[in-house]
Parts: structure tokens; sequence; C-alpha cells
């Protein structure tokens, strides 16, 4: 599904370039559940960032569902993304001023899905994950928990392909944490979502079926 | 997907209520402005707009050659409108117009049954042709238009004046007497009432008498001369399918043929043009129309107001919205992770800033509605306005708000919808430098029109304030101007004036034909002893009395002033002033008494001896240089005013005294004063309005400057929090703070200072120049600007800075 050849990603300081990642080559198949792990600094979210198209490398290449995805135009790029990749973050991003329900239905005005479909689809996920009775709350009224929750289902209601999850349990406690890991579980082995998280902790790595170490931006094998 | 966008905008806008409240009130303020000033040029882009042949309406002018100085004017002898329409086929109807040029007002009275008299004064009278009603339109409510002039002493008044007369009564074929100072006094039939359109028109008329019958008929009718007697407005209606610019491109030609020789002879030259009616009342470069023009420069002054206050609101919402967008930057990351195009945004924030213009509209329209009546005495101008008119003008408003609401919002639009995800969302996120200095730029650019407005009102008024106490060279004030009309009030004046003598509170009466600072319609062209009709100078002529000088406290710098002691002065004696003296190139004042001044009419020389020269006074306004006067002594019963100088103290009892006196002497007519200081003041009626819409208007853009300035203000202490907290740890003192946070600001204003000084001097210096008699502008103009720009400034920004100095630095030092 995701196939990074020699990533280098690179700023230029005082005419001396400093290396964020350092020649990644990564393929992750349909279907897997990978933890990126890594001290600060390592360069996990920029090659999360890379393979949700949030972000061009300095050089390499990335074929994403066997799509040359740098050499694609602007537009069917943001069509590639938008359809099959879901981005959850630490700290949630959801949109203060919407409630829920808007939160959750936002992505799909983007596609251009039309009312009668979007209110039946943000319907089942509100079913689905048992946040009926929030619906109308905005983010400010949800524990930090709820949030995220919301952030997942958010990154959900599109259908996609590919989750991908930077620290997602970053701002959660334990139990928090560990509900939303079970529910990334859920969501790889029963729909087949292929989900790639950046995390600290060796026990949510653990969650997945495979880890990669990222050291000053070279993997580590 | 809209309904989205219109419920995001709306819970941002209620969510930042402070900056929602800025904005709205700033674009409200700044629209309010553009719709009152828009009626104002509406109003007078809409004068005689509604004649249905207006298209082929016309009125004739003149050029004169004024000593080498081109002067273009409305009025032309009387026997030019039959001359043209003999000649030119192409004139298919005129009508000639002569306004009452000596009565500023006219008498009318009515004899209802039994003794009972009911009079009173009128304005604004003219004597019109027959045909006047067939070429303009007149709405008659009562005669018909066709025949309504056509017999001797008939008169057409207006629907008021029939109302004041009669009630409820028909006007028609009722008889009134009208004593006019111009037309003499008559009897005339009233064979029409006419209802003024809501629409103006350049002619103002409240009463038009017949050629016919009145004092004028002969000058009016029978007059040859095709160059003297300038004083007719006339009109031409052109045949249907004639071309207008053909038949001015004839008239020269016209000149040449029937007055060539004759201003051969006198060294000048003529010519003739003709203006379309509906562009009359702008054509302010022809003077002497029926009513004075409206100003060009006066509407450009104004669109230029109406457009920068709303330039300035809008340059607010751009700064309020770009220094917020470090709040708004995480959202526009994060939806663009979900997947929204730039182009969403770019709408979406459009559309915000759409909502708050359409706000600001409804604000707007309400502040209009409510601020009319202000602005209406303001402006001088009465706003009338038909239904469609004000669904027409609704909608052009509501399409202003809607431009206006892009344009303030485009800018953060386009800004804030270009932020990369990757960046904001890790919240790295700092305001680029070209961001920061457009910014101030449009800061700069918001203070530099208040600071020209604040030094054009500072110049204005000291103008005006000069105007009004500037020396004229004779007593202003205490003096009190009875108009005499009728022939009974003028035959009374020596009576009244030896009833009004006696009285202890009256220093002195006098009486005369004008007085300064009203129009003098009387000029003549004369020469010195030993010169010729060729060095002719055009001197100003007034008739007097014998204490009229003496009342005006005019003094003599040589010989004497008429008096009592000298009736034999009425045997052609002249008393010149100064000025007089001096164009006529008598080597002193000493010199030219005891000589004598001439002139020559049809072949035979009139000479007048010098008794007397008078010290230079202003019988104009300052606006125009003191010109060569005469004085002549009259003594019969012709004076159109009294003038009473009266002593300090208390002006309602000798008021009284002089009422009772009038009414004893006068019983059917109403009793009217005025004051002359006021009278002259009112020819700065036109900068009065104009200092007084320019002060309206300077307030209203510091008001919203200062709005803008105000919310960068808070945004630029809030988004420093922190630096003040560790600054104020580091124990930084709450007045170094301020200092800090004021700086920066003040800095800005400084600068506006100085880019708004050339520029409101060379405005403000092109606008003395309308005055002969002028103030000059002074570095304290701008060092009293400065000062209240930077304090206006410092209260607005310090406000805040205060506020955020004085906070707790452990609040501001939490993180989250």
């Amino acid at each position: 599904m995701i196939q990074l050849q020699n990533i280098f990603k690179w700023y230029n300081t005082a005419n001396r370039p400093t290396f964020i990642l350092k020649d990644v080559s990564l393929t992750i198949d349909e279907g897997a559940f990978l933890s990126i792990m890594g001290p600060s600094g390592s360069g996990k979210t920029t090659l999360l960032n890379i393979m949700g198209m949030l972000d061009q490398p300095s050089e390499g290449s990335y074929h994403f569902m066997g799509q040359d995805v740098f050499n694609l135009k602007e537009k069917q790029r943001k069509e590639l993304y938008k359809q099959y990749i879901g981005f959850v973050f630490q700290a949630y991003h959801l949109l203060d001023e919407l409630t829920v329900y808007e939160n959750i239905e936002t992505p799909l005005l983007y596609q251009g899905v039309k009312s009668a479909e979007r209110k039946a689809m943000v319907g089942d996920m509100l079913d689905r994950f048992r946040i009926v009775g929030k619906k109308d709350l905005f983010p400010s009224q949800l524990s930090g928990g709820q949030q995220q929750l919301v952030g997942v289902v958010r990154a959900l209601i599109s259908k996609p392909k590919l989750i991908l999850a930077d620290e997602p349990t970053g701002n959660l406690n334990s139990t928090q944490g560990e509900e939303i890991m079970q529910l990334f579980q859920q969501l790889n082995k029963e729909e087949g979502v292929t989900i790639v998280q950046v995390t600290h902790s060796e026990k949510n790595a653990a969650f997945g079926n495979r880890i990669i170490q990222l050291l000053d931006g070279q993997v580590q094998d | 997907m809209l309904k989205n966008y219109i419920t995001v905008a709306f819970r941002n806008l209620m969510k930042h209520k402070g900056f929602s409240f800025i904005n709205v009130l700033g674009l409200s303020i700044g629209l309010t402005c553009c719709m009152l000033i828009s009626l104002y040029i509406y109003h007078e882009y809409s004068y005689d707009s509604y004649h249905a042949k207006g298209e082929r309406l016309y009125q004739l002018g003149a050029v004169f050659n004024n000593e080498g100085e081109l002067e273009h004017r409305a009025t032309v002898p009387s026997a030019l409108a039959v001359a043209l329409q003999q000649e030119f086929p192409e004139i298919e109807e005129s009508a000639r117009l002569l306004s009452l040029f000596r009565d500023d007002k006219t008498l009318l009275q009515y004899q209802e049954s039994g003794e009972n008299v009911k009079s009173f004064y009128e304005s604004k009278g003219y004597v019109a042709d027959p045909s006047l009603f067939k070429l303009l339109a007149y709405n008659f409510i009562e005669g018909d238009p066709a025949t309504a002039l056509q017999n001797p002493n008939t008169v057409v008044v207006t629907e008021e004046i029939a109302e004041k007369l009669f009630g409820e009564e028909s006007a028609l074929n009722k008889t009134i007497r009208i004593s006019s100072n111009t037309n003499g006094d008559g009897d005339y039939t009233i064979t029409g009432v006419f209802r003024p359109h809501n629409v103006p028109s350049h002619i103002d008329a409240r009463f038009l008498l017949s050629p016919r019958g009145g004092g004028l008929e002969n000058f009016f009718l029978n007059s040859t001369t095709l160059l003297n007697n300038n004083m007719f407005f006339t009109y031409f209606l052109l045949k249907e399918g004639s071309d207008a610019q053909q038949l001015e491109k004839k008239l020269p030609a016209f000149v040449e043929r029937h007055m060539g020789e004759e201003l051969k002879n006198r060294g000048s030259d003529r010519q003739l043009f003709l203006t379309n009616i509906e562009d009359i009342h702008l054509a302010s470069e022809i003077e002497g129309n029926v009513t004075p023009a409206g100003s060009l420069t006066y509407i450009r002054i104004l669109a230029s107001i109406a457009v920068l206050t709303l330039l300035i609101a809008c340059i607010n919402f751009m700064n309020l919205s770009t220094s917020r967008s470090s709040k708004r930057s995480r959202e526009v990351g994060v939806r663009k992770v979900l997947g929204a195009e730039r182009s969403f945004l770019i709408w979406q924030f459009l559309g915000e800033s759409l909502i708050m213009a359409l706000v600001a509209f409804i604000f707007a329209i309400v502040l209009a509605v409510v601020f009319l009546p202000v602005f209406e005495q303001l402006s001088g101008r009465d706003i009338i306005l038909s239904f469609q008119q004000h669904g027409f003008l609704l909608g052009v408003y509501f399409l202003l708000a809607i431009i206006t609401g892009f344009i303030a919002g485009s800018y953060p639009a386009f800004y804030l919808s270009s932020f990369k995800p990757v960046q904001v969302l890790k919240g790295r996120f700092s305001s680029s430098l070209s961001v920061v200095s457009l910014r101030k730029g449009l800061v700069i650019f918001q203070f530099v029109i208040s600071v020209v407005l604040i030094i054009a009102s500072v110049i204005i008024s000291n103008q005006m304030s000069y105007l009004r106490s500037k020396d004229l060279g004779f007593i202003k004030d205490q003096q009190i101007v009875i108009p005499l009309r009728s022939e009974t009030a003028k035959s009374s004046y020596a009576s009244l004036k030896a009833q009004l003598n006696s009285h202890t509170s009256i220093r002195s009466v006098g009486g005369s034909l004008n007085y300064p600072g009203i129009s003098n319609p009387t000029d003549w062209l004369m020469y010195k002893e030993g010169s010729s009709a060729q060095n002719a100078e055009s001197v100003v002529i007034t008739h007097v009395d014998d204490s009229f000088l003496q009342t005006l406290g005019l003094k003599a710098v040589a010989g004497r002033l008429f008096s009592p002691d000298f009736p034999a002065d009425t045997n052609n004696h002249i008393i010149l002033n100064e000025k007089g003296v001096a164009e006529f190139g008598f080597p002193s004042a000493e010199e030219a008494v005891g000589s004598w001044v001439a002139f020559d009419w049809e072949g035979e020389q009139y000479r007048f001896d010098i008794v007397g020269v008078v010290n230079d006074f202003h019988f104009k306004d300052l606006r125009v240089p003191i010109q060569p006067f005469g004085f002549l002594l009259v003594n019969a019963p012709i004076y159109n005013y009294l003038i009473a100088h009266v002593n300090q103290g208390n002006m309602g009892q000798t008021l009284q005294v002089i009422e009772e006196r009038w009414n004893a002497l006068n019983p059917n007519e109403p009793f009217e004063y005025s004051f002359l200081d006021q009278d002259f003041q009112k020819n700065y009626e036109a900068e009065s309005r104009l200092a007084g819409m320019i002060r309206y208007f300077t307030i209203i853009a510091i008001l919203i400057s200062c709005l803008g300035l105000f919310g960068l203000a808070t945004f630029s202490a809030e988004q420093r929090i922190k630096e003040i907290g560790i600054r104020k740890v580091l124990g930084a003192s709450v007045s170094s703070l301020v200092a800090l946070l004021s700086k920066d600001f003040l800095k800005l204003v400084v600068v506006s200072v100085v880019l708004a000084s050339p520029i409101a001097w060379y405005i403000m210096h092109e606008w003395l120049q309308t005055f002969a008699y002028r103030v000059d502008i002074s570095w304290q103009v701008f060092a009293l600007t400065t000062f209240l720009a930077v304090m206006i400034a410092l209260v607005t920004v310090s406000f805040q800075a205060i506020k955020a100095a004085l906070t707790n630095p452990v609040k501001n030092l939490r993180t989250e």
C-alpha cells in the first residue's frame, strides 16, 4: 500500500543542511498496524506527515496504492488523500466552534457528499460508537478521551483505508488510551483498516503487528 | 455547505464579541457615511431631471470679458431671447425669467372681508414670460399653465403661499397686493397655484409675476439693447431633432452681426453659450444663476470622505482579521487535514466578512434614517425621495455592503487560507514580516486620513473665526436692519427715524438702498477729472441718507461725510472709499476732495463732485478684495432699509420699542428685522456647512481609526502576554510595560503625522486661495494636530497596555 523509497528531508540552517530524515525506505502492506517509535526529534511526525501527503520530502519517491504521489497533480493528490486517508492527532484538533455532530460531518462536506447521505453516515457512526447523546455538545464540554474518540470517528467517517495517528493517546490517561488502542485494533482486525501510529509508549506500540524504530532520521533494524 | 458556513460564521462572531462589535460598528459607521453622502450627491445630480422636454431645454449664458478675465454668467439682455428666436428656426420657443433682484423679501397682502389685512413677507419672487410654463414642467393644482401669466397684473404662487393667504379656500382669481422694491407696488390676480416637484429645480420660485402691469414691464418687454441690462435668465426649447452644439456654433456669427461694432467701440467682446437644463445646477463656472450652483468641488470632497471612511473601516477589518490569524490558523490547519480545498476556506472567510457587512448594513440603514435630519441640516439640503427612488437606493446600498464585505474580507481570506497545516498544527505560528508591515502600513494610511482631516478642520475653523472677527471697516455689531418694502413703509421712514432717534437706547438711525453684506446690483463705469470713458473704473454705488455713514461708523479720511448740515450734497456730490481714490489715480485722498468723477450716458457726461473720502470697508464678503465704492446722498423716501445702531444693553426692550413705533406707522405690515452682523455672516453659509461637515466626518474618521487601533492593541497585548509576564517576573514596572506596548503604535501615528502634514498643507492652501482675506497656515496648527493625534492614539492604546501590564504574571505564564 505504501512504498517509501530513499526519503530524505532536510532544512538549511546557516547554509548547512540539517537532516530530519535520512534515506528512509519503508513498505507497508494493506491491513498492517504499524507503530513508529523513537525519541523526540527523530523525525517520526515528519515521516507520518509525508505519508499523509501533508508534507513533501526533499528527495525520494512515494507510491501510495500504486500511484506515484509526488508526480501527481495537486488536485489528484488531494482526491487520493480525501478518499483514502484519515488523520488522528495528539491534541485532537476538533473544531471548537462546531458540535460533535458537525465535527464528524465536516470531512463529508468537503467530499461533496449529499445532505441525506451525510445524515445517514454520521448517524451510523454516532450509533456505532455510542455517542448519540453527545452529538450536540461542543468539544469543550467533553473529556479528553471523549474528544479523542470524536477525533477518531471523524477520521473514520469517510471510510479511509489508512489511518495516520500522531501520538493519539499522548494527552490521555492510561484507561482512555487503552480504549482508543483497542478501538484501533478492532478497526484493523475487523475492517482491515491500515493503521500507522506514532507513539512513545511500548505498551501502545504492542497493540500493532509491526514496530519500527526511528533514530536521527534513520530506520533502525 | 452554505448552512455550515453560516453557522460557523455566526458562532465565530458570537464567540469573539469584542472583535465582531468593533468590526460591525466600524463598518456600520462607514456605510452610514457613504449612504448619507451618496444621498446628497444623488440629490445634487437630480436637479431639473423631471422636465418632460428636458433634453431640448437650454439656458442661454454669456461670457463677459472683464478686463481680460473671462466671466461666465447666466444672465443676458431681455431682447436677446427675441432676436435669437427670430433668427434661428431651431428655437421653438423661449422664456425669460427675471429675479426681483432688489427684494430679499417681498410684501404680500390680502384684504379679507372687512378691515382685516393679512400680510406677510415672501422671498424668491420672479417676473416670468407666460411661455415659461410651456417650457418647464410645473405642477399646477389650480389655473391653466398655458394662459396663467398672459394678462397684466397676474401672479402664480406656490400651494404653500396660497394656503397661507386663503387657507382651504380656492386662491384662483383672488386679488392680492404685492409690494416690491424691484417691481413697485400693485394689485395682482392669482391665475395659478402650483405644487413644487419633489425633485429639486435650480429655479426656486415661490411666486411668479406677469411681465405686464408691473414696474419692470418696459424693462422686461420693450428693451432693445443686446449688450446692456444683463439681468435676464433666458430659456430655449429647441425643435425636435435640432442639435444644441450646432446652434452654439452659429452664435459667434450672430454676436458679430448684431453687436460687433458696439463691442469693438467698447474694446470688449462677448460670447454666448447654451447649458442643458439638467446641467445647470452643477455648472458652477456660471456665476449668478437663479440659485447658487452646487459645487462639484464640494461633491468631490464629500465623495472622497465617503470613500475614505469606508476604506478606514475596511482596513480595520483587514487588520483585526489578520492580527487574529494566530487564533484561526489551527482551524485552517484542521480543515485542510479534513480535506478542505483552499477555495472552500476562502469562501468561508469571505462568508464571514459578508455576514458582518450585512449586519453592518442593517445597522447602517437604521443609523442613516436616524441621522438624516442632522445631515440635512448640515448639508443645507432637504432630501426628499420618492418610493421608487428609495427602492433603487436600497438596492444600491445593499450592493455597496456586499462589495464592502468582499473588499474587507478578501485579504484576510486569502491570507488565512494560505496556511500550511503541518506548520500551524505544530503550534509554531508567527505572522510573517510582510504581513506585519502591511498591517502597519494600513494603520499609517488610516491615520494619515484622520490627520489630514484634523488639520483641515483646524484650519477651516481658524479661517471661519477670522471671517467672523475680522475688522470690516464699519461697525457691524448692534446694528438692526429693518426692511422697508411698501410705498407706505418707505414714506414713513422720516417719521420713524425721528421717533427712534429720540429714544435713548438708539444711538443713530440711517437709511439706504443697500447695506454691506447683501448684493448690490448698481455699479457705474466712472472716470476722473482729466481722463475719459476709455479709462473708466467700475464703482459700486449706493444711495444713502444724511446719517447712514455715521450710523455705520465710517470715518472720513479726507473731506467730510454727508450730514444734515449739507443738504445740497444731493446735488451730485459723491463720497468715495480709499480704494476708489487709489484706483482712479488720485495722488492722495486730500487731493481727490474737490475734484470730480463722471460717467457718460448716451453721449452726455454726468459729473459728481467728490466731497469726502471714507476708509475702506468690506461691503462684500471676504472672499473678494475691496473694490471702489461710492456713496450718493438722496433725500427722498426711496430707502430700502432702515439701519438702527443701538446701545448695548436690553436688546429685547429696544426691539419692542421699535416694533411699537413701526406698528403705529405701518399698521398693515408685519415688523421684521435682522442683525447686520448675522446678515454679513450669511455669505459664508457654504463655508460654514463645509466646516460643519468636515468637523463631523473628522470625528467619525478618528472614531473608526481608534476602534481599529483599540482592537489591534488588544490583540498585540494578548499576543505578548507571555513576554509581559516574563518581564514582570524580572522586575519591570507597570509604566515601563505600558511604554513598551504603546511605543510601537505611537511610532506609527508620528509617521502618519509626518506624511499627512504636507498633503493637508497643500489641500488647505488651495482652499484658502478662494478668500481674498485669509489666515496663514502656521506651524502651530501642525503642532496642535500632532499633539491631538498622539494623545488620541495614546488614550486608545494605553487602556489595553495598562490592563495587560497590571495582570498577575502567574496567570500569563501558566501553560495549558
